[in-house]
């Protein structure tokens, strides 16, 4: 294999050793050790560890290469661009869920709010004792945590760069005495933009895009982006390469193109790698391939408060409200663009003319909560179509958490607030807050939304019971590894980033330690 | 994307913008540029979707030929106040494809609207302007710190553990 030059890094341009649908003339075969599918936190993250140990490796990304300089405040033309199917991705369910995945080179991390937390300890315990996965421990995991913290730079914000909305969540905590901690972010003296989720425009927020996917290629790893694989190529059970095809403009298929590796790795995310392991005709044994997705359920209130808020004026999710942690719900602020907000917004006519002329006054507020139930992904004419039913006990308590963070908002200072519940009226005072508990709320009344899916190809070392061992090896197959947020054998109650990372640091670690394997 | 809406799609939806947008939005002659960037939009969605979609919207047009206060007229042609009772009658109807419909189309022209500057100006919202300045900030008062952070990208890592280094084949 031929060394390739080593790329200029920068964020305003696409560096040597990228592949896109322009370079692409025609069909082509590569040859690498290891080829990876996905560039987001998990897929990065392994080839940048691979490459710097002097494998060849190649990534392969369904999603475009865009810069920082691409990214700006047009908000539908981002979740147009960077999002996969527009952002129109649905679990099916009672009630559906919205769910978004990050289809662009540096995967869900260019989109995602930055926020970098460890795993909890008491998760990894219950993944070793439940899931029986090996070297899991905290003392185990802490050199890979730490590891990704430098590279990605998790830090507290600057105090300049938080905003009135986010000022008044923890003014609203601190009246309640609720613990309220700051945010630990991957980010360089992040200023505020609050663009996350289309981009960081300033290229503080430290995405793979900007950290992990160009160390990668400094190291001379390479990446193809708008190529989508269909299928893992298989010799038994050996993993051999990828097959798929280049993605024109209008979403055409165009060229052919072939990776053979000696490793494959999938690290689409809990949805995609589930459904290309299927199509690629795997099957696990323990018949959990695509179930136990797991997704964090998520929903949102609007509070109107007196004063001027401007929500986008200040960084995303300074801090989170954790005192309900144990419950498996933490809150925090959220600042929504006016057109994202309409649209999940009940009203309409001049009655959403009259919700959105506050808008300027407004303080938007989530909620996640670590689920008990788990749906599955399905591969229906080759696509992955998620299936999610809404646990009665987790739909209670969205609609606690719901009641909670109205009653923190009314602290603050907010004179009404309106809840994700169709049907159900503003609320206008911290009494109102108790009729939620009073009334029926049907979950089909819910909007529910997220953006963390997990699970559905779990590790664990009994093979009747998990897809991979622990660190992500596909059981029963050779040389098939996956690298994502569908190894969790359980959601986990925080921001997955950093795990993902944390746990394609250890994977890259134990490839290292077992190359005869790889051979 | 070089998806267009077919005509049958471009007259539902823009007899609709007067029904799920706010009076101020057609007032200020945003009715085409909302009905275009539905097109945007509808264009990132997968085609399967675009397809029900059309099919949905077409019924829906039709459909209200059979409603007695129509007269016999499609969706389309009706006043507002009647367009407004016959959406209305698909956001509450008995089946949950005609509540979807309505939702889905409402979401896409709602996220339309307040997608057009025009709009955004009304509500003081100037997200450019902010991210500028905060950018310049940022490259003014931490100039160091972003380089070094840059130049650490591609620094090898004293923490690395050891690794048997490879040969490439």
């Amino acid at each position: 294999m031929v060394a390739l030059p080593k790329p200029a890094v920068g964020q305003d341009r696409i560096p040597d050793g990228v592949w896109t649908r322009s370079t692409i003339h025609g069909d082509t075969v590569l040859d690498a050790d290891v080829v990876i599918v996905g560039s987001g936190a998990g897929g990065a993250t392994l080839a940048a560890e691979l490459a710097e140990c002097g494998l060849d490796v190649i990534m392969v990304e369904e999603g475009r290469y865009y810069t920082t300089r691409d990214f700006t405040a047009d908000a539908s033309a981002a979740v147009r661009a960077l999002y996969r199917d527009g952002g129109a991705t649905m679990a099916i369910g009672n009630p559906p869920v919205l769910f978004q995945e990050g289809r662009t080179v540096g995967g869900s991390t260019v989109v995602n709010g930055g926020m970098s937390w460890r795993t909890p300890e008491r998760i990894l315990e219950r993944w070793r004792r439940e899931a029986g996965v090996d070297g899991i421990d905290a003392a185990d995991m802490e050199p890979y945590f730490e590891r990704v913290e430098r590279r990605i730079n998790v830090r507290y914000q600057d105090p300049e760069s938080v905003g009135v909305d986010n000022l008044l969540l923890k003014q609203g905590a601190d009246a309640k005495g609720w613990k309220v901690i700051p945010n630990l972010r991957n980010q360089v003296h992040c200023p505020g933009s609050n663009n996350c989720a289309f981009g960081c425009p300033t290229g503080a927020k430290q995405s793979a895009l900007v950290t992990y996917v160009p160390r990668a290629l400094h190291f001379g790893a390479r990446l193809l982006s708008d190529v989508a694989v269909d299928k893992i190529l298989m010799h038994g059970k050996r993993a051999v390469g990828v097959q798929g095809r280049v993605v024109g403009d209008d979403g055409e298929r165009t060229h052919r193109v072939v990776v053979r590796a000696k490793l494959v790795v999938s690290a689409c995310g809990a949805i995609q790698t589930p459904a290309l392991l299927a199509r690629s005709g795997i099957r696990s044994p323990s018949g959990r391939l695509g179930k136990n997705l797991s997704l964090h359920p998520n929903v949102k209130l609007v509070a109107v408060f007196d004063q001027p808020v401007r929500g986008w004026e200040g960084v995303h999710q300074a801090f989170q409200v954790r005192e309900f942690e144990g419950e498996g719900l933490l809150f925090a602020a959220v600042n929504i663009p006016p057109g994202i907000l309409a649209m999940t917004t009940h009203g309409r006519g001049a009655e959403l003319g009259r919700f959105m002329d506050d808008y300027d006054k407004m303080v938007v507020s989530g909620m996640l909560c670590e689920d008990t139930a788990t749906g599955s992904v399905k591969t229906i004419g080759g696509r992955a179509q998620a299936f999610y039913q809404l646990a009665d006990f987790d739909a209670d308590r969205l609609i606690r958490g719901v009641a909670l963070l109205s009653e923190m908002l009314f602290a603050a200072g907010a004179k009404r607030i309106v809840t994700p519940f169709a049907g159900a009226p503003e609320l206008t005072g911290p009494d109102d807050t108790r009729s939620l508990y009073q009334r029926k709320i049907p979950k089909s009344s819910m909007e529910v939304v997220t953006v963390h899916m997990m699970g559905t190809a779990g590790m664990g070392e009994d093979r009747t019971r998990a897809v991979t061992d622990s660190y992500g090896l596909v059981h029963d197959a050779d040389r098939l590894m996956v690298c994502d947020a569908s190894l969790f054998p359980t959601p986990i109650g925080v921001n997955p980033m950093e795990t993902i990372m944390a746990l394609a640091t250890r994977a890259a670690a134990h490839v290292l330690d077992n190359l005869e394997r790889f051979r | 994307m070089s998806y267009k809406h077919p005509p049958l799609v471009r007259r539902v939806l823009t007899s609709l913008v007067p029904v799920v947008c706010p009076p101020e939005a057609v007032a200020l002659g945003l009715t085409e540029a909302i009905v275009d960037h539905v097109e945007l939009t509808m264009g990132a969605l997968p085609a399967t979707f675009r397809q029900g979609l059309a099919l949905g919207l077409a019924t829906y047009d039709n459909s209200a030929r059979l409603w007695p206060p129509a007269l016999g007229r499609r969706a389309s042609a009706l006043p507002l106040e009647l367009a407004d009772r016959w959406f209305l009658r698909w956001e509450e109807g008995f089946t949950p494809i005609e509540r979807e419909l309505a939702k889905a189309v409402g979401q896409l022209l709602k996220l339309g609207c307040y997608e057009q500057p025009a709009m955004q100006a009304r509500l003081g919202y100037t997200p450019s302007a902010w991210i500028d300045e905060v950018k310049q900030r940022r490259l003014k008062v931490y100039s160091d710190d972003v380089r070094k952070a840059e130049a650490a990208i591609t620094a090898p890592d004293p923490l690395r553990p050891p690794v048997k280094k490879v040969e490439r084949a």
